[in-house]
C-alpha cells in the first residue's frame, strides 16, 4: 500500500469499478468527474433496463455510485477536470480545474465515450422530423416512466423502425468501428416497446446482426420468437415524411426489391464515438491515441490497461466501444495493474 | 412448394401443373407451381479480380451488400432491374452467367455518383459499374458503347497530335458509330456558327481542320503516353486472360474450318 492516492479520471462504470476495487484492498483514490454527478452514460443519459441483467440503470449503476460515495477511502470530486499532469510512476502531480493539486502514485483514465450525434447523418431525418429519435431518447422515455410516445403529438406509435449502425461502420463519416452494443440494445428496446404497446409493430433494419455470444439467445432470438420483432436486411436510403407519417425508403436486399414503408417513429441506434475530450486528454496525460481516436491500450498479455505512458492506465469505453460489464471488468483490472505497479515500485524503493 | 414471391423466379424456372396429385394429395391449381432446383456450376472464381483490374473496380472487395448504392441510384429509381449491389454480389461470388443476363443494362449508369456518396464502405460503386461495362466490352459480350468509341477517338487524337480539334473528333466519332455526317441538328449548328462567329476565328478553325496542327515537340510526350497506354492495356488483357481466350477460340474454330475445306 502507498500513502499517495491513485487518481481516477471519469466516474462511469469503469471509474466506479476501479475506485471500489482499490478501496477493497485498502488503497485510497481520488475520483475526478467532469459532470456534476457520478454514474457515467447509464446515469447521465438515463438508460432504462440494462443489457444483460435486465436491472434498471438507476438501481444497478446507482448502487455502484452509492458504494463509492460512502467509502472513506475514495475522495470524489465532481464538476472537476484535470488541467495539468506531470511526474513519474509513484510520484505524479495533477492540477485540477478548481485550482487544487493532487499528488498521485498512479492514474487510471476512465473517461468513456461520446454519443454519436445523429445530425451528422441528415438523410435519416434526425433534427428534421420530431418523431425521428435516438436509442438514448427511447431509453429515457422508458426510464422516466412516460412510456414510448411520438414526440410530435404524444401518441403511441403503431409502427416503429429501428435503424442499426447509425454513426458506426460508415467510412463516409470516418467512423469505421462497430459500436458493439447497439444491436443488442436495439433488440432489448424492441422487446420493451412490444411489451408496453402490444399492437405496435417493430422492425429492425440491419446489415449484420452482432448480438454476440450469449446475447444470440436472449436478445436476437427471444426478440423474434417471443416478441415477434421483425428483422429486415437493408441499409435505409432516406427518411422523409408525407406530412403525417415518416416514410422509410430502401432496398430489401434479400428479395431484391425497393421498399417504401410508412412509420410512426424511427429510432437511430447511435454508436459510441471516442470521447470528444480525447485529444485534450492525450496532450495533458501524454498518452497516445489509437487511429480511430480512442486512448491506445497495450496488448493484454503483460499488464492489463497499460497506456503508452508508464503509471497511467486506461479502462472501459475510453479505449474502444465497450459494454458496461466489460468496462467494469477493465476498471477492476486497471486498478489491479496500478496497485501491482505500486507494490513493485515500493519494493524497489525499500531495497 | 407454393410460391409467394413469384416475381423472384424467372418464368423458365417455373413449372405449373393443372392436375397434379403427389402421394395422394391434390396439388393442382395455385399449389402446382414449383421451382425447379438449379445447379450453378460455371462459377468464374477470377471474376472479382478481373473487374478489380479495370479502372474503377479496385475497391469491389470492400462491399458488404448493404444496398445503399441501389437504393440511392438514379437509374434504379426508373428501372428496378438496374441493381449495382446485386451485380457486385454476382461478381464477387463469380456468377458470371447470372451477370451476363443483365449485360444490356449495365452500361446505363449515368455516373451521377449518388452511390459513391452513400456507400459506407467506400467501394465507389460508380467506378465498379464503369469497370463492369468495360469488362463486358473487352470480353466481347457487348459491342463497344458510343461513349467508349468517343473516348477512343478523343484519346487517339490527343496522343497523336497533343491537341484536340472538335470538327475532326465529331467526324471521327460519327464514322466509328456509323452515323451520317449530315445530320439536321449539326447542319443547323454549323450554319449558326458561321453566321455568329468572327471571320478570323472561322478561318482559324477551317485551317486547323485541314492542316491538322500538332503541339510542337510533341513526339516525346506522344511516345511516353503511348507506352503507358500500351502497358496498361497489356495488364488488363492479361488480368482478363484475353489472349488465352483468343487462343481457345481459334482452337475451337479449327475443326469446323477443316470440315469445310474437305
Ligand atoms: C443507447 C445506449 C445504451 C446502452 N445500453 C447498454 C446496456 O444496456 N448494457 C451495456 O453493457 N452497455 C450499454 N451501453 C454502453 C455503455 O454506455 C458503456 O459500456 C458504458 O457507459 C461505459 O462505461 P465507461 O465508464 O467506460 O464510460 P462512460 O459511461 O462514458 O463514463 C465516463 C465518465 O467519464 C466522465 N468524463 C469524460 N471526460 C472527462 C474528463 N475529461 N474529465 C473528467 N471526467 C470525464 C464522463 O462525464 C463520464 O461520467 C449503451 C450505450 C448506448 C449508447
Ligand atoms: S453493434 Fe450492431 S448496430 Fe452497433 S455498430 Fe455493430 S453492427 Fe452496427
Ligand atoms: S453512378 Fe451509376 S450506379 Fe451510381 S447511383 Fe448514379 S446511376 Fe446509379
Ligand atoms: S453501398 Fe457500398 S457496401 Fe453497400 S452494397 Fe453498395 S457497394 Fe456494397
Amino acid at each position: 500500500m502507498t500513502s499517495k492516492p491513485v487518481l481516477i479520471v471519469g466516474g462511469g462504470p469503469a471509474g466506479l469499478a476501479a475506485a471500489h476495487a482499490l478501496a477493497t484492498i485498502g488503497q485510497t483514490s481520488v475520483l475526478v468527474e467532469k459532470e456534476d454527478r457520478l454514474g457515467g452514460a447509464p446515469i447521465l443519459s438515463g438508460y432504462a433496463k440494462l443489457v444483460p441483467s435486465g436491472e434498471w440503470a438507476k438501481d444497478a449503476i446507482g448502487g455502484m455510485v452509492e458504494r463509492v460515495e460512502s467509502n472513506g477511502l475514495v475522495t470524489v470530486k465532481t464538476g472537476t477536470t484535470v488541467s495539468e499532469f506531470s511526474g513519474e510512476p509513484g510520484n505524479f502531480s495533477a492540477k485540477l480545474s478548481d485550482g487544487k493539486s493532487v499528488d498521485a502514485a498512479a492514474t487510471v483514465l476512465c473517461t468513456g465515450f461520446t454519443h454519436f450525434d445523429s445530425v451528422n447523418k441528415p438523410e435519416w431525418g434526425f433534427g428534421t422530423f420530431p418523431d425521428v429519435v435516438t436509442t438514448t431518447q427511447v431509453e429515457q422515455m422508458i426510464s422516466s416512466g412516460a412510456g414510448v410516445r411520438c414526440p410530435s403529438d404524444g401518441r403511441k406509435p403503431k409502427r416503429v423502425a429501428i435503424l442499426l449502425c447509425v454513426g458506426s461502420r460508415d467510412r463516409q463519416i470516418g467512423r469505421e468501428w462497430c459500436s458493439k452494443i447497439c444491436c443488442t440494445v436495439s433488440a432489448n428496446l424492441a422487446m420493451e416497446i412490444r411489451e408496453e404497446i402490444e399492437d405496435c409493430h417493430v422492425y429492425i433494419y440491419y446489415m449484420d446482426i452482432r448480438t454476440f455470444g450469449l446475447y444470440e439467445t436472449s436478445y436476437y432470438w427471444r426478440s423474434q420468437e417471443e416478441f415477434k420483432v421483425k428483422y429486415i436486411k437493408a441499409r435505409i436510403a432516406e427518411v422523409t415524411s408525407d406530412g403525417e407519417k415518416l416514410i422509410v425508403k430502401g432496398e430489401d436486399t434479400l428479395v431484391k426489391r425497393p421498399i417504401t414503408i410508412p412509420f410512426d417513429m424511427v429510432v437511430h441506434a447511435i454508436g459510441m464515438d471516442p470521447n470528444v475530450d480525447n485529444m485534450l486528454l492525450s496532450t495533458i496525460f501524454d498518452v497516445e491515441l489509437e487511429p480511430h481516436g480512442y486512448i491506445d491500450k497495450k496488448a493484454a498479455y503483460g499488464t492489463l490497461g497499460a497506456t503508452s505512458r508508464p503509471g497511467v492506465f486506461v479502462a472501459g469505453s475510453a479505449t474502444s466501444p465497450e459494454t458496461i460489464d466489460d468496462s467494469i471488468a477493465q476498471g477492476n483490472a486497471a486498478a489491479m495493474s496500478a496497485y501491482a505497479m505500486l507494490q513493485g515500485a515500493g519494493k524497489v524503493a525499500a531495497e | 412448394m407454393p410460391i409467394h414471391e413469384e416475381h423472384l423466379i424467372r418464368p423458365e424456372n417455373l413449372k405449373t401443373h393443372e392436375d397434379l396429385v403427389i402421394d395422394g394429395i391434390d396439388v393442382s391449381g395455385h399449389w402446382s407451381t414449383f421451382i425447379e432446383s438449379r445447379v450453378v456450376t460455371d462459377y468464374n472464381e477470377a471474376l472479382e479480380e478481373e473487374i478489380a483490374a479495370l479502372p474503377g473496380g479496385e475497391f469491389i472487395h470492400r462491399c458488404w451488400q448493404c444496398g445503399s448504392c441501389t437504393n440511392s441510384c438514379t437509374v434504379n429509381a426508373i428501372n428496378p432491374d438496374f441493381n449495382p449491389r446485386y451485380w457486385i454480389y454476382l461478381i464477387r461470388v463469380g456468377m458470371e452467367s447470372e451477370l451476363l443476363r443483365d449485360k444490356d443494362i449495365i452500361w446505363q449508369c449515368v455516373s451521377c455518383n449518388k452511390c459513391t456518396y452513400a456507400c459506407p464502405r467506400d467501394v465507389v460503386p460508380e467506378g465498379v459499374m464503369k469497370a463492369t461495362a468495360h469488362w463486358l466490352e473487352l470480353k466481347g459480350h457487348t459491342p463497344k458503347s458510343p461513349s467508349m468509341l468517343f473516348d477512343e477517338e478523343f484519346s487517339e487524337q490527343v496522343i497523336e497530335t497533343g491537341k484536340i480539334e472538335e470538327g475532326r473528333i465529331i467526324r471521327g466519332f460519327f464514322k466509328r458509330t456509323g452515323q451520317p455526317l449530315m445530320q439536321d441538328w449539326l447542319v443547323e449548328m454549323a450554319k449558326r456558327l458561321v453566321a455568329k462567329l468572327p471571320v478570323t476565328l472561322l478561318v482559324k478553325m477551317g485551317l486547323a481542320s485541314v492542316l491538322r496542327p500538332r503541339t510542337s515537340g510533341w513526339s516525346g510526350a506522344r511516345d511516353a503516353i503511348q507506352e503507358y497506354v500500351d502497358e496498361k492495356q497489356a495488364e488488363q488483357r492479361k488480368a482478363l486472360r484475353l489472349d488465352e481466350l483468343v487462343e481457345i477460340a481459334k482452337q475451337e474454330v479449327k475443326p469446323g474450318q477443316q470440315a469445310a475445306a474437305e
